[in-house]
C-alpha cells in the first residue's frame, strides 16, 4: 500500500442519528473511521460524543429510550442488521469508559473475564499467556506481575484505567473505543494513557472522546469536530488545529466556547 | 439582638458596601455559640446512649424472665422406685419379651396398674400421683433392656409427675409440697436433663410435652418457605430490574408488591385456607400448606430486598461486562448478582424469621391441632413453634407454664442461629472494593 491511498475504512457512518426519547442527540452524521489512525471526536460537552462512541458498539441498546437510525458498517457489515451479533460485536468493537471500571475481581480475572466468557482460552497457559500479553500491551505488567491475584480496585486510577485497556484487549478487538479515558487521571497517568495509545495504534482502529484539544493534537491522526449534535468537520487531525474550514471549529479551537 | 456574628458595617455610599471588617472569632457571641454547639452533641450522644440502654434493659428483662421460667423446662425430676417385680407377679412369657411384640406383652400383662400398685405400696394412697402418667413406659423400657429384673427387686428411677416436679422446684399446694418433702428426705428424688423435651411432641402431661415435633415442623415448613421463596423472590427481582420494560404494568406490579409486603399475616392465612384447602385439597395442618402460605407472605419481602441490592449494584460494572462482550444473563449471574448477594441474603433472612415467628396464617390452615407425635414427611399433620407455644400458653396445667418458656427458649436460639448465619453470610459474600 502506498502512502498516497486511502487508508482503510474499518467502521463508517451514513446518515446516524440518534433520538432519547423526543431529544435529537444525533443529527445526520456520517464517518468513517479508518484502520490504522486515531480519530478523535472533539466538542463541547453535551454535543453527542458520547451517544455517537456508543452507537458504534451498540452500548445504546441498554438504554430503553435511545433509538438509532442510519446505518453503521462494521467491515462493511452492517452492525444494526438483525443477523449481526451485539454480544460478538462488542468483542470486536471494544470500550473503555470515563471512569475506570474494573470488576471488583483480582487482576488477572479483570483480564481473563473477556476471553473466558468468549472461550477465547480453553487451557489455564493460554489463559496465562493471554492475561501477561494484554497486561504488557497496556503497559501494566511490570506493575502488577506480582500480584495478579489482589483485587483490581485496590490500584490507583491510572493503573485501573490501564486494566481496563488490558481488559479490552484481552478479547482481541478490532476497535477499541475510548470515552474520555483520561478525565478522571492526573497528568503523569494521562500521559501513560497517551503514550499507550500510540503504542497500540496500528494494531487495533482507536476512536478517542476528549474535551481536551491538546490530547486530540497529541494522540489523534484524524479529528472529528461534534457540535449540538452535527459533525461540523472532520479531517487531518492537523488540519483541524491549523486550517480550520469551518468557522464554529474555529470559534471553539481557539476557545471561544467550550 | 447583639449576637450577630459580623458587626453591622453601614453602607458608606449608595453604590457598594463598605469592606467587611474581619471577623473576631473570640467574641462572647462567638464562645457562646461554641458551648452550644458542645451541649447540642452532648445531648444528642446522651439521647442516644439513653435509647440503646433503654432497648438493652428490655431485651434483658425479656430474655432474663424466659430463662429463669424456662430453664426449668429443660429439667426433670424423677423419683427412684422400688418394684418388688416377683411380688407383682407378671403374667409374660419370657421369650416374648425378645420379639417384636414386647410391648404389647407387657402392656397386656397390665405393667401400668403394676407400676401404680407398686407406687402404691411404696409411697402410700397417693404414690400414683407422684409418677408421671408415663412413668411405666419407663419401667417397660428398663424390662426390655433386662428382662432378668423380673425375677428380683429393682428401683427405678421413673419420672415425677408435673405437681411433685414444681413442688420440688417451685411453690405448690402445701399437700404435695410436704409429699415432695418426704421423698426427698428419703433420697427418693433426683434432677437430670429432660432430653425428652428435646425428643419429644406434645403431650397432654406436661412431664412428658417435648418440643421435638414442633422443632421438625418448623423446620420443614421453613424449608418449603425457602425453596419457594427464594428462587422465584429472586428471580422476579432480577427479572423486574434488569429485563421488565419500565412501563404502567411494570409499575403495576411494583406498587402490588409493595402493598403484599404490608398485608397483615392473617390474610395470607385466609387466603392459604381458601386456595390450597379449599382448592387443591391439600392435607391440613401440614408442613407443605404452612411452607406454601409462608412463601407468599415473605416472597414480596424478599422481591423488594432482592430489587434494592440490584439497583444498589453500579451501572458502570453493567458496562465495564457487556463491554467486553457478555450476554445480559451474563452480566447478571457473573456481576449483578454476586454484588447483590448480601443484600438479597439478608432480605431473605430477615423474611425467613418473620415466618418463623408467624402463628396467625398457620392458624388458619389448622396447623393449631393437638399433635402428639413429630411430623414424619411434608404432607402429615404438624405444629410449629410459634404456634406450640400459642398451645402451651393456653393450658390450664401449670406445668405447661414453664414448657411454654422453654419453648420460647427454642424457638429464640432457633432465631439467632439464623440472624447468625446471615451475618456469616453477609461477610462471607461482601465484595470488597
Ligand atoms: N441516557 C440518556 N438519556 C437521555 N438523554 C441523554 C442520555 N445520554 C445523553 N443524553 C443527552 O444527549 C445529548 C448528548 O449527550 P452526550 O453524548 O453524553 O454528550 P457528550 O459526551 O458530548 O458530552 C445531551 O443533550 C444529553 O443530555
Ligand atoms: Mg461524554
Amino acid at each position: 500500500m502506498t502512502d498516497n491511498s486511502l487508508p482503510a475504512t474499518k467502521m463508517s457512518a451514513r446518515d446516524v442519528h440518534v433520538y432519547y426519547g423526543a431529544t435529537h442527540a444525533i443529527k445526520g452524521v456520517s464517518i468513517d473511521v479508518d484502520q490504522e489512525n486515531v480519530t478523535a471526536f472533539i466538542g463541547p460537552s453535551g454535543c453527542g460524543k458520547s451517544t455517537f462512541l456508543r452507537t458504534l458498539n451498540r452500548m445504546n441498546d441498554t438504554i430503553p429510550i435511545a433509538r438509532v437510525e442510519g446505518d453503521i458498517t462494521l467491515d462493511g457489515e452492517n452492525i444494526y442488521s438483525p443477523a449481526m451479533d451485539v454480544v460478538q460485536l462488542r468483542a470486536r468493537v471494544g470500550m473503555v469508559f470515563q471512569k475506570p471500571n474494573p470488576f471488583p475481581k483480582s487482576i488477572y480475572e479483570n483480564v481473563a473475564y473477556g476471553p473466558r466468557i468468549h472461550g477465547l482460552a480453553p487451557v489455564k497457559s493460554d489463559m496465562d499467556r493471554v492475561v501477561e500479553q494484554s497486561l504488557r500491551r497496556a503497559g501494566l505488567w511490570e506493575e502488577v506481575k506480582d500480584r495478579l491475584h489482589d483485587s483490581g480496585t485496590a490500584l490507583s486510577g491510572g493503573q485501573q484505567q490501564r486494566l481496563c485497556i488490558a481488559r479490552a484487549i484481552a478479547v482481541d478487538p478490532e476497535v477499541i473505543l475510548m470515552d474520555e479515558p483520561c478525565s478522571a487521571l492526573d497528568p503523569i497517568a494521562t500521559a501513560k494513557i497517551e503514550e499507550l495509545i500510540h503504542e497500540l495504534r496500528g494494531r487495533y482502529a482507536i476512536v478517542i472522546v476528549t474535551h481536551n484539544m491538546q490530547q486530540a493534537a497529541r494522540v489523534s491522526q484524524r479529528t472529528a469536530f461534534f457540535h449540538l449534535g452535527h459533525l461540523v468537520e472532520y479531517g487531518v487531525t492537523s488540519d483541524i488545529f491549523t486550517n480550520p474550514r469551518q468557522e464554529r471549529t474555529k470559534d471553539y479551537i481557539t476557545g471561544r466556547y467550550g | 439582638m447583639s449576637s450577630t456574628l459580623v458587626p453591622e458595617v453601614p453602607v458608606t455610599n449608595g453604590r457598594e458596601p463598605a469592606e467587611r471588617a474581619p471577623t473576631d472569632w473570640k467574641t462572647h457571641a462567638m464562645q457562646s455559640r461554641i458551648r452550644k454547639r458542645y451541649a447540642a452533641e452532648r445531648r444528642f450522644r446522651l439521647l442516644g446512649l439513653g435509647a440503646v440502654a433503654l432497648s438493652a434493659a428490655f431485651l434483658v428483662f425479656l430474655l432474663g424472665t424466659m430463662l429463669i421460667n424456662g430453664a426449668g423446662g429443660f429439667v426433670r425430676t424423677e423419683i427412684a422406685l422400688p418394684l418388688d417385680f416377683p411380688a407383682l407377679s407378671l403374667d409374660v412369657e419370657r421369650e416374648q419379651l425378645a420379639q417384636r411384640g414386647a410391648d404389647l406383652a407387657l402392656a397386656g400383662a397390665g405393667l401400668q396398674n403394676a407400676v401404680g400398685v407398686a407406687a402404691v405400696s411404696a409411697f402410700g394412697d397417693e404414690g400414683e400421683d407422684y409418677l408421671a402418667d408415663n412413668a411405666w413406659l419407663t419401667v417397660r423400657e428398663a424390662i426390655k433392656d433386662d428382662p432378668s429384673i423380673l425375677d428380683r427387686r429393682v428401683t427405678i428411677a421413673v419420672p415425677a409427675s408435673s405437681r411433685i416436679h414444681l413442688a420440688a422446684t417451685d411453690d405448690a399446694e402445701p399437700a404435695i409440697e410436704a409429699a415432695a418433702a418426704r421423698l426427698n428426705a428419703a433420697g427418693a428424688l433426683t434432677r437430670g436433663f429432660n432430653w425428652s423435651f428435646l425428643t419429644g411432641s406434645d403431650s397432654t402431661d406436661p412431664t412428658s410435652a417435648g418440643i421435638w415435633g414442633a422443632l421438625k415442623g418448623s423446620l420443614l415448613t421453613m424449608a418449603v418457605t425457602l425453596a419457594l421463596a427464594f428462587p422465584i423472590g429472586v428471580l422476579s427481582a432480577i427479572y423486574l430490574e434488569e429485563y421488565a420494560p419500565k412501563n404502567r404494568w411494570t409499575d403495576l406490579i411494583e406498587v402490588s408488591i409493595n402493598n403484599l409486603a404490608a398485608v397483615p399475616s392473617i390474610i395470607f392465612g385466609l387466603l392459604g385456607l381458601a386456595v390450597f384447602l379449599g382448592t387443591f385439597n391439600m392435607p391440613r395442618s401440614a408442613p407443605i400448606v404452612g411452607g406454601l402460605t409462608l412463601a407468599l407472605m415473605i416472597m414480596p419481602v424478599i422481591v423488594i430486598a432482592g430489587r434494592n441490592a440490584i439497583k444498589a449494584v453500579p451501572p458502570s460494572i453493567r458496562d465495564a461486562a457487556l463491554g467486553v462482550g457478555a450476554s445480559r444473563v451474563q452480566v447478571v449471574f457473573h456481576h449483578v448478582l454476586p454484588l447483590a448477594l448480601p443484600g438479597i441474603l439478608t432480605g431473605t433472612i430477615i423474611g425467613m424469621a418473620r415466618a418463623l415467628g408467624e402463628t396467625a396464617p398457620l392458624l388458619m390452615i389448622g396447623m393449631r391441632a393437638f399433635i402428639g407425635s413429630a411430623p414424619e414427611d411434608l404432607a402429615s399433620p404438624a405444629t410449629v413453634l410459634p404456634v406450640q407455644i400459642f398451645l402451651w400458653s393456653d393450658q390450664v396445667s401449670s406445668g405447661f407454664v414453664e414448657k411454654t418458656s422453654a419453648a420460647i427458649i427454642v424457638l429464640l436460639v432457633f432465631l439467632l442461629a439464623m440472624n447468625a448465619l446471615a451475618i456469616y453470610l453477609r461477610n462471607r459474600f461482601e465484595t470488597r472494593w
